[in-house]
């Protein structure tokens, strides 16, 4: 059991590559919170997916006893944070559970903007944000140059920054014994009655719903009789305990700690992130406040390729939701696709992620729609209609006004990439609202249109800046614009599928674009295939796919048939990756063609 | 009980001068001398092994492949064809079929080859343009073709087919037609005529030469299929054309699901089993060494065909003939009812792509999207 001025929570804010990782599994080392023969590089990106993608995508904890240079022992609780943009609201959830903050800055590269909108996350909700210099074994590394740049851009003070280097193991004591000196301990009243912050919940297959908890006041035993706030249910605590990062069960938490419960939950809901758990003998202990709940930024329909899979696809869904709140889903019905689900996702690596994990984890072959924005429509009767999916946006002639979610970006990046990234906030119909030169980098503020800054603008934007710009944005509000829906037409049909809600100055553009696209990604097929963008009834641009003219093996002879039939099977196969349409075959990766106009 | 399809047989001789690029089938580079008389008597030792096989029926072709099997002397081919008579029964009208490289080399064998039974010959032109040949990885000249041909008809050969290709690197449709020309002036009775397609474990798959565009490709196939038919020559399969009714009778086995005894370095079999009422595949150990060694079996592999598989792969086969296969003949050959097949076919008839009448057989849309017609015909 530890005092409550001997525990210290902590996050680390990062930006992705910046070491975050590799520091972490340096304070376990140093802690000896796993053997040596354990230590598997970045231990706490548990999933497969982080893995190999080196992102962290879920929170997790890990509890260590820091020995300090003053003989103390302290109980360093830190609770792990996303890194890319998309997992944002993970940050600020994680936080929440923290007196404090490593800021965790490349000495080589600089402050990303994504962790100068984590660091003003952390500042307002009261947190001690320390400055850490890392990579400082970098030949190029600049502490000098980055500690002021801290200064400027974030304006805290960074003179003390520890300079360190997680890769080469240099000053992580100092580190460490920053955080000790520096941190506020937690506050809280050991006697009260149980009050706890739900960070995060998983579901476990053996165990249930687990719980990640800080516990603000009181505390909770293996045993004890617990109620959630927002639920008002009872449950009887099976297990609670810390990670090491290794699950270890404790029995107890006590005020100031983070760790985890078992309560004998079935249903991720039923601990919703956010709630409050209280002990059930004292169940009018007020509420603490929770999370923003977040909202999908990016919407796509997902359907099964084969119309068989459609319920082994909602298991899989509803299984994936259970591990992720922000994970939104409802059936869709497209005359082109069939059953399929209208998902909600951050963003776009959010919804890579999950396709990937459908296919992978669940064995699904799906095919995905343009993912598209929400956006408003104000109708000639005065009602505003939220639409998810282009197919289902109303008449034009029932509509009085469409309107674009604009968000406000802020970006970050070294001078002598202003002049692309300005092109192409110029390109996504940004407005400038400022620019400030500090250091070696630039801070632009741009509102732009959302539905073009979550596609593929991150990615433009790292290709226009060698990977040094950095980009963090957030909804304002909904704005009035002059948007159309793109349909595309296959032989004369409209697929619903396919349809897109851009800017009307674009449409010709990008359906020209966009059919080239098509009829590059439709195979040949035995008879010739137009593709058609069109505006209402107003055809934007043609192409078509002429027919093949043959598809035979040319020479055959009886001997070995074992190859003919491969060949014969992998056109199988291809086919099987394909959706007919009215009688064209198109594959998956045409329905996304929208997503590469702009390559 | 069963009746059994017809049987011929099939010898493989593993050997070239040189491997051309294009080429995946099983041949091997070869040494100064070959070991022609223990390759004489390993096929012969094969050819015991199989003779259960032949369930008391004749031979009704022989075909020598490649390889080439023009480096062989007549003389082994002499000492061959004591001992194939020794243990098989030979059809009155047997095809005996011998792969031809048309060097000088082999033309000089030509005459002796006749002299010993070999009634038919195929020979390996390619292309008559110097460019091409050597593109192709040809040992042989324009001329020494020319020759070859010549030769071959004067020894009296008088069944003759010219293996030509079409789609060459770089070739145009006029290049194209001046090689079917010229493979035509000879007057041969039978023509192969393919388009080269670059298959894996080649050169060519490794280092891919420039083909033309695929709009070329189809001028050139409907420019020589105009030319040939003008002529008079039955286009009898998708890439087998003949005059006089001299179709290869022993490649026409193989369409229309016939059985074959493969015996040699590499070589395949199919043989339907009375008893079992299985079908069966064969292959032989490929490597020319493995096949000399006394030590090593000669059979590789064998498989019977899965009942989900037979009718695809007989169709695979007799949908490529003009003339597809009868119904009854399909029903015999596979041991299957028409009725198991009778969806794809459905789904064939509705795309305008198969013919049901006495016979099954490709409608001209069909033979032109073969392959689209036999993939309805795979299981999953």
């Amino acid at each position: 059991m530890s005092q409550l001025d001997h525990i210290r929570n902590f996050s680390i804010i990062a930006h992705i590559d910046h070491g975050k990782s590799t520091l972490s599994d340096r304070f376990i080392q140093v802690c000896g919170g796993l053997s040596d023969r354990e230590m598997q590089a970045q231990v706490l990106d548990s999933m497969d997916i982080e893995r190999e993608r080196g992102i962290t995508i879920k929170a997790q904890s890990v509890t260590l006893d820091y020995t300090a240079r003053n003989g103390e022992t302290y109980q360093l609780n830190f609770i792990d944070t996303p890194g890319h943009v998309d997992f944002s609201y993970e940050v600020s959830r994680s936080l929440s559970a923290c007196e404090g903050a490593l800021l965790v800055v490349d000495a080589a590269q600089g402050v990303e903007a994504q962790s100068v909108a984590n660091c003003y996350t952390a500042i307002e909700q009261g947190l001690e944000v320390r400055p850490v210099l890392n990579k400082m074994d970098l030949p190029q590394a600049d502490p000098d140059r980055v500690a002021q740049e801290i200064e400027d851009i974030i304006g805290i003070d960074a003179t003390e920054a520890v300079r360190c280097s997680a890769k080469s193991g240099l000053n992580i004591e100092d580190v460490l014994e920053d955080l000790v000196a520096h941190v506020p301990a937690p506050e809280g009243d050991p006697d009260a009655p149980l009050q706890a912050l739900i960070i995060d919940s998983w579901f476990d297959s053996y165990l249930g719903v687990v719980s990640l908890v800080r516990v603000k006041n009181g505390e909770i035993r293996k045993g004890d009789k617990i109620r959630l706030k927002s639920t008002g249910r009872d449950h009887g605590v099976d297990g609670v305990g810390i990670f090491t990062p290794k699950r270890k069960e404790t029995g107890r938490l006590g005020t100031g700690e983070v760790g985890y419960i078992v309560a004998g939950i079935k249903d991720i809901h039923g601990a919703p992130v956010g709630d409050t758990i209280v002990s059930a003998k004292h169940p009018d202990t007020a509420i603490l406040p929770g999370f923003k709940k977040v909202k999908p930024q990016v919407y796509a329909g997902l359907f099964p390729v084969s119309s068989d899979d459609f319920e082994s696809f909602r298991d899989a869904l509803e299984k994936l939701s259970l591990n992720d709140a922000s994970l939104f889903f409802e059936p869709e019905n497209s005359d082109a696709l069939g059953f399929g689900f209208r998902c909600g996702f951050l963003g776009m690596l959010h919804m890579e992620i999950i396709q990937e994990r459908l296919e992978r984890e669940y064995d699904l072959d799906l095919i995905t729609t343009a993912p598209t924005v929400i956006y408003q429509v104000l109708t000639r009767k005065g009602d505003i209609i939220e639409v998810d999916n282009p197919s289902k946006l109303p008449d034009a002639g029932t509509i009085e006004e469409m309107r674009e979610p604009i968000c406000e970006a802020n970006i970050l990046v070294p001078e002598q990439y202003l002049g692309n990234v300005i092109s192409l906030c110029i390109e996504k119909r940004g407005v400038q609202l400022d620019m400030q030169f500090t250091g070696s980098q630039v801070a632009l503020k741009y509102e732009l249109p959302l539905g073009e800054v979550v596609m593929d603008f991150f990615d433009r934007i790292k290709s226009a800046s060698r990977g040094f710009a950095s980009l963090d944005y957030s909804f304002v509000r909904f704005q009035e614009a002059p948007l159309v829906r793109l349909d595309v037409l296959v032989n004369g049909d409209r697929v619903d599928a396919l349809a897109v809600i851009m800017h009307r100055d674009s449409v010709r553009r990008r359906g020209a674009i966009l059919t080239e696209k098509m009829k590059e990604l439709i195979p040949r097929q035995m008879f010739d295939v137009a593709i058609q963008a069109a505006m209402g009834n107003q055809v934007v641009a043609r192409t078509t796919v002429k027919a093949l003219r043959k598809n035979v093996t040319a020479k055959c002879y009886g001997g070995d048939v074992s190859r003919k039939k491969k060949l014969l099977q992998k056109q199988k196969e291809g086919k099987k990756r394909m959706k007919q349409i009215g009688n064209v075959e198109i594959p998956q990766e045409a329905f996304l063609a929208v997503l590469r106009v702009d390559d | 009980m069963r009746q059994l399809p017809p049987l011929s047989l099939y010898v493989h001789v593993p050997w070239c001068i040189r491997k051309c690029p294009y080429c995946d089938f099983n041949s091997h580079q070869a040494d100064e001398s070959l070991p022609e008389q223990d390759y004489i008597s390993a096929l012969l030792n094969d050819l015991d092994h199989d003779l259960p096989w032949v369930q008391g029926r004749e031979i009704q072709s022989i075909f020598f492949g490649g390889g080439t099997p023009s480096l062989l002397s007549a003389n082994a081919y002499q000492r061959l064809f004591v001992g194939l008579r020794n243990r098989l029964r030979f059809a009155p009208d047997i095809e005996i079929t011998l792969e031809a490289n048309p060097g000088t080399f082999e033309a000089e064998k030509f005459a002796a080859y006749r002299d010993i039974g070999i009634n038919r010959l195929s020979i390996g032109i390619q292309s008559f343009q110097p460019e091409q040949l050597q593109k192709l990885g040809r040992v042989h000249d324009r001329a020494q073709a020319q020759t070859a041909i010549l030769t071959a008809q004067r020894a009296g050969f008088d069944n003759i087919n010219l293996d030509l290709m079409h789609g060459l690197p770089g070739q145009t449709v006029a290049d194209a037609m001046a090689d079917l020309e010229l493979a035509l002036s000879f007057q041969t009775t039978h023509l192969s005529w393919y388009q080269l397609t670059i298959e894996p474990n080649t050169e060519f798959y490794k280092r891919p030469p420039r083909l033309p565009e695929d709009d070329t490709l189809w001028d050139i196939q409907e420019a020589g299929l105009r030319r040939l038919q003008a002529l008079g020559y039955d286009h009898y399969e998708i890439s087998a054309f003949c005059r006089n009714g001299q179709q290869a009778r022993h490649n026409v086995n193989y369409w229309q699901f016939g059985d074959y005894l493969g015996i040699g370095a590499g070589a395949h079999g199919k043989i339907t089993l009375q008893d079992a009422n299985v079908i069966i595949r064969t292959q032989k150990t490929r490597l020319p060494r493995d096949y000399l060694n006394p030590d090593k079996p000669f059979l590789a592999a064998q498989h019977s065909i899965e009942p989900d598989d037979i009718g695809l792969e007989c169709l695979m086969n007799a949908l490529r003939l003009k003339e597809g296969i009868l119904v009854e003949q399909f029903e015999q050959r596979t041991g299957l009812s028409l009725d198991r097949v009778a969806a794809p076919i459905a789904r064939a008839q509705a795309l305008g792509l198969l013919n049901v009448d006495r016979a099954l057989y490709a409608t001209d849309k069909g033979q032109q999207y073969l392959n689209e017609l036999l993939a309805l015909f795979l299981t999953d």
